[in-house]
């Protein structure tokens, strides 16, 4: 393992893009419940009121920032070849990533504690 | 050349790997005097020369420049001629030697570089002039200032394979180019003397090429002469979607060499 922000940021990148494919099929479950009518859409979206759910909803929501972030500060280097700055770049975006997450997954996390 | 600097005790751990006895790599661990000007590079020599003959490893011109002691230490792909051991030493006062990563060990330090030298190959590394019907070039080339200063950049290469195997993507993928030949493409494609621009864009441009490069940056971090072959790759990228009118502008360049 050669050990660098750079492995690093492409290990979590890796990480975050499998699960939000792994994401994906489980969506298009719960969404496809509404060919089946109001009933069978609402006992399946039920399912997913369990508190495990609504923890992993904010794991989902760290996974989101975390690529898109990772996703700009490449593509800020794939168009201006800033390759001096891979450090730096990597470092803003992380406190990026940190701060928006807090921001959003808080209050999440306070919704899925209190339950309702 | 003598030093009178005071010597001070270092604990080297080398991996060593026989092929033919052991199972697999083990870490073996030698206790050295040095000073302050002992190179890892020296600290090897003197366990080969002192303590055990058998330590196998490359080494060549001792100046950074043949590119054949190339190895991992303490994590980090390094030239080991250039380095010295103090300032390597980890906080138990230790320096790890490992060969370079992702490559088939054939002895103890040394590597199979052949998947290197193979991508390399790919590439075409060398100059294609432009065609002279046959018959001998005639005057010669006129390449403006501007046009070497693109290219130091990547002209300062040595092919010592550090970056090649710090890349991640060459860990996972023995079919990727590798940041080393596409440097060279690099220098090629932009060399103006090149006619084949359009064919080296669409041969880097493949499966195997530049899009392959998950911009990990391990090999800018990686290279002891300090290039950027990351850079490489992204101009690579851009170039490669415009490689006809790229050419076009190379055959209206030569007109002027």
């Amino acid at each position: 393992m050669y050990k660098t922000t750079g492995f690093i940021s492409f290990l979590f990148r890796r990480v975050s893009g499998v699960a939000l494919v792994l994401y994906l099929f489980m969506h298009i479950w719960v969404i496809g419940a509404a060919n089946g009518g109001a009933e069978a859409f609402n006992a399946r979206m039920a399912v997913l009121q369990a508190p495990l759910f609504r923890i992993l909803e904010v794991a989902l929501l760290t996974a989101v920032i975390y690529h898109g972030f990772d996703g700009i500060r490449l593509l800020i280097v794939h168009w201006f070849r800033v390759t001096e700055y891979r450090q730096s770049l990597f470092y803003a975006m992380f406190v990026l990533f940190v701060l928006v997450s807090i921001v959003g997954g808080v209050p999440l996390l306070l919704f899925a504690l209190e339950g309702n | 050349m003598a030093n009178h600097e005071p010597t001070q005790k270092a604990t080297i751990r080398v991996q060593r790997f026989n092929p033919d006895v052991d199972p697999k790599p083990y870490l073996a661990t030698f206790e050295i005097d040095i000073t302050g000007d002992t190179t890892i590079l020296d600290a090897l020599e003197l366990i080969k020369g002192t303590l055990d003959g058998s330590l196998t490893f490359r080494r060549s011109c001792r100046h950074a420049i043949c590119g054949s002691c190339a190895m991992n230490v303490n994590g980090r792909n390094m030239l080991v001629c250039n380095r010295r051991v103090n300032a390597l030493l980890d906080r138990q006062g230790r320096v790890t030697i490992r060969p370079l990563p992702y490559l088939p060990i054939i002895k103890d330090l040394v590597v199979d570089r052949s998947s290197f030298w193979e991508q390399y190959l790919r590439v075409k590394p060398w100059l294609i002039p432009p065609a002279t019907n046959g018959g001998p070039m005639t005057g010669e080339y006129h390449v403006l200032p501007e046009e070497v200063e693109a290219l130091k950049m990547a002209e300062t290469c040595i092919m010592c394979g550090a970056c090649y195997s710090a890349c991640q993507v060459v860990a996972m993928n023995k079919q990727y180019i590798g940041p080393h030949a596409l440097l060279k493409a690099f220098l090629r494609v932009l060399d103006p003397r090149d006619a084949a621009p359009a064919e080296r864009l669409a041969n880097v441009g493949g499966e195997d090429g530049v899009f392959r490069c998950h911009t990990i940056f391990n090999c800018i971090d990686a290279c002891p002469k300090g290039l950027d072959p990351t850079f490489a790759i992204e101009t690579l990228r851009k170039l490669a979607q415009k490689r006809q009118a790229f050419e076009a502008d190379r055959l209206e360049r030569q007109k002027s060499l």
